[in-house]
């Protein structure tokens, strides 16, 4: 009697068994098994910002951008900054620079973020917060 | 009173709807919104803690149509003036101390440390001698005495091979 009831309690008290044996028709997803490339990263936001359509969605996409581990490519913060003259919100382009000057580890990285961008600051006439506010006055 | 309650009533009516002909003919325009005195914006870092909320929201406002501008025509006052109303250092973005904060809090600490040192240095000044005990005669003495009764044979004074100092404690 008890050989007979034991296989049948051990396959009720494993259905994943049965479960898995089932074709998955969409694949699992991990969080932590998903790594963006830089690149991927670049290009998403760079689409984000060129469709922003108003300040609140572009000062969020900013936040989002600034928060991850890195510090956004030069075509991200032209986008950014595209954006920022589309809604006609100045101080948000001067807040970008300032926000690159946060994340870079050191200023010959600042410098060199300044001068890449040079041009588009000069067509634009945005200047930075160490321009506007110089530290010594 | 209700005969002037009514005529109150009406003539709020009629500014709304600006149905007073007389009130069309003065310029209904100028009156439905009222025009806010200009701030000028080559200041407003200073001023900007004295502003009334209903004139920060004109400054918003002139700002907001200067930014439509091109933004090389803006001068650098204009500039600074966006910049300072959007993210300068006021409401959430006050800075926790001031400048020359730290030097005082590093100025208090050191004053107290100070007093404590001196609380010490006094109160040991002021105790009572050591106990007569506590001194290396004594202790030395204690040594020949415990040799003397053949204290703690196995491990301690008098063992064979004792190496320690015995009772000895002060230098």
């Amino acid at each position: 009697m008890r050989s007979q009831i034991l296989p049948v309690l051990r396959l009720a008290s494993r259905p994943a068994l049965k479960v898995a044996a089932i074709p998955r028709t969409t694949p699992v997803r991990y969080a932590h098994a998903h790594q963006e490339s830089f690149e991927a990263f670049s290009e998403r936001y760079v689409t984000f910002f060129q469709n922003a359509e108003d300040l609140f969605e572009l000062q969020r996409g900013l936040n989002n951008c600034f928060a991850h581990d890195l510090v956004p490519s030069p075509a991200v913060i032209e986008a950014a900054v595209r954006a920022a003259r589309r809604v006609n919100d100045y101080s948000t382009a001067v807040r970008i620079f300032e926000g690159i000057s946060e994340k870079v580890e050191n200023k010959a990285q600042y410098q060199a973020y300044l001068d890449e961008l040079k041009p588009l600051r000069e067509e634009l006439g945005i200047m930075t917060k160490d321009e506007l506010y110089p530290k010594s006055s | 009173m209700q005969a002037a309650l009514r005529l109150a009533r009406q003539q709020r009516r009629c500014l709304v709807t600006t149905a007073n002909p007389a009130h069309v003919l003065a310029g209904s325009t100028s009156a439905a919104v009222p025009k806010r005195p200009l701030i000028p914006l080559s200041n407003v870092e200073a001023q900007w803690d004295k502003l009334t909320s209903e004139e920060r929201s004109s400054v918003h406002d002139q700002l907001e149509v200067l930014m439509k501008k091109d933004w090389k025509e803006l001068s650098i006052d204009e500039k600074k003036a966006a910049y300072y109303v959007s993210f300068g250092p006021h409401g959430p973005r006050t800075p926790s101390s001031k400048p020359g904060e730290n030097f005082k809090v590093f100025l208090g600490t050191a004053a107290l440390l100070g007093v404590t040192g001196i609380l010490f240095i006094g109160i040991r000044a002021l105790a009572p001698a050591p106990p007569k005990t506590i001194n290396k005669e004594w202790e030395t003495a204690m040594n020949e005495r415990g040799l003397e009764q053949k204290m703690n044979p196995i491990t301690g004074i008098s063992s064979e091979g004792y190496k320690g100092k015995g009772f000895v404690v002060s230098k």
